[in-house]
């Protein structure tokens, strides 16, 4: 039931996600908006206010906010403080270097926020090829501050064929230390794209990994994981690609797009700097088109289309594959996917 | 619940309205619902009539059918056990 009422489109996002800044301290291989260096052009104190006002008055419920790094903003603090107080909710992304006692105690006495930390190994040796050298320790060190104050942090894993193996011992660690671990799939998008082949998971880790989900219900996804769905009951979430529907992002340049998987020209459906907010998610003709359209051609006829919805379109973009085409990591493969009914496509 | 319950929402959610309805979002679990369009005139009372008052006033507009308010009462006593809304 869900998906019909979603997939047409919300009045408002439910959350969206803000890359604050293309500036980063870190340089991981896999990052979805090649961030490293600050754009000259990026949104102003009183424009990123303006902003969050924008979603205010449309009563966003919270936004995930990230980068880059979004603590190397020296405007981050104020900016959250401004959201919080407009009663939007923070999740917000860091690779936990910046983040000191000051910051961990601040945290922990601030309502509607919840913190990420990105973690993509249970180890040093499994992490830092993908983060940097010294990236686990300084994220654990975070992890640790944050701890000792009693906050509910949140893991953000991204699962590769390297890291795979050690989910069991990354949830011992998080959870042990009083954290919530999230697992999330990793994307071509950005630098992604140039580790695609050597980090995505193989088939049998994407089967291993649905069961294994299936089994910890305490670990969050972000619904990253629906195409995993096809292999039989759901997995917690909406199971749906909510781009423009549900969901956007907006760059620090403003640009806003379908999702933040999506950093492209085709999915650009406009900037903020040039209509309202409000106006691109309610009037853009990409976001239009995407509200009208669902994924077509075999998977219309696939007997698990119900779970899946044809998978991520983000993965399909960047892999060169039709958006029409059944994900490139569909859980079937080419040429074993279930008969069900053929249904009739949407325009 | 009962016909002469009053309710109210949490403080902790947020409730936008939506063409089926509204989104419920509550910062107090991050839980996201949703609300169907015939609980609306129920869960936005802020408590100023009671359950049963709220139904009569519909049924006599015309807005909701006799026989409904069991089934609405059952649901809205599953958003009160998820904490979404409140008895005064």
């Amino acid at each position: 039931m869900h998906y019909d009422l979603l997939r047409q489109g919300l009045e408002a996002p439910i959350c969206l996600t803000w890359e604050m800044t293309y500036a980063c301290n870190l340089r991981c291989v896999h990052c979805l908006s090649s961030s490293g260096k600050r754009a000259p052009d990026e949104l102003a104190t009183e424009e990123a206010k303006h902003l969050l006002d924008a979603w205010a008055g449309m009563r966003v419920f919270y936004i995930n906010v990230g980068g880059g790094e979004p603590m190397t903003r020296p405007d981050f603090f104020e900016l959250v403080e401004y959201a919080i107080e407009r009663r939007i909710g923070v999740k917000f992304s860091t690779n936990g270097t910046l983040l000191d006692g000051a910051a961990a105690r601040w945290i922990a006495t601030t309502d509607y926020l919840d913190v990420q930390i990105s973690l993509d190994g249970v180890s040093a040796q499994v992490n830092d090829p993908i983060r940097g050298s010294g990236s686990f320790s300084r994220a654990r060190h975070a992890m640790e501050l944050l701890a000792a104050e009693g906050f509910p942090f949140k893991v953000n894993h991204v699962v590769t064929r390297q890291s795979f193996d050690g989910l069991d011992s990354l949830h011992a660690l998080v959870t042990g230390m009083g954290g919530q671990l999230r697992v999330t799939r990793l994307r071509p998008s950005g630098r992604g794209r140039d580790v695609w082949n050597a980090l995505k998971l193989t088939a049998d880790q994407n089967r291993a990994l649905y069961s294994w989900l299936r089994a910890h219900t305490d670990v969050l996804t972000g619904d990253s994981f629906f195409h995993l769905s096809a292999l039989g009951s759901p997995l917690d979430g909406l199971n749906m690609c909510g781009a423009g529907r549900i969901v956007c992002c907006v760059d620090p340049r403003g640009d806003v797009y379908a999702c933040p998987f999506v950093l492209a020209p085709e999915f650009r459906a406009g900037n903020i700097r040039n209509e309202p907010f409000e106006a691109i998610w309610s009037e853009s003709p990409l976001f239009r088109r995407m509200r009208g359209w669902e994924v077509g051609g075999q998977c219309r006829s696939c007997g698990a289309y119900d779970r899946c919805h044809g998978g991520c379109m983000a993965v399909k973009h960047f892999t060169g594959v039709s958006l029409d085409d059944p994900d490139p990591e569909c859980v079937f493969g080419a040429q074993s996917r279930p008969r069900g009914m053929a249904l009739p496509v949407l325009h | 619940m009962k016909r002469s319950d009053h309710i109210h929402l949490d403080d902790a959610v947020s409730l936008r309205p939506e063409r089926f309805g509204a989104l419920a979002y509550s910062y107090r679990d991050r839980q996201l619902l949703f609300i169907d369009r015939s609980l609306m005139p129920f869960v936005e009372s802020d408590g100023r009539r009671s359950l049963g008052e709220i139904a009569d006033d519909l049924v006599g507009r015309g807005a909701l059918a006799p026989d409904a308010l069991p089934r609405l009462l059952t649901v809205l006593e599953g958003l009160r056990r998820k904490g979404v809304v409140h008895a005064l």
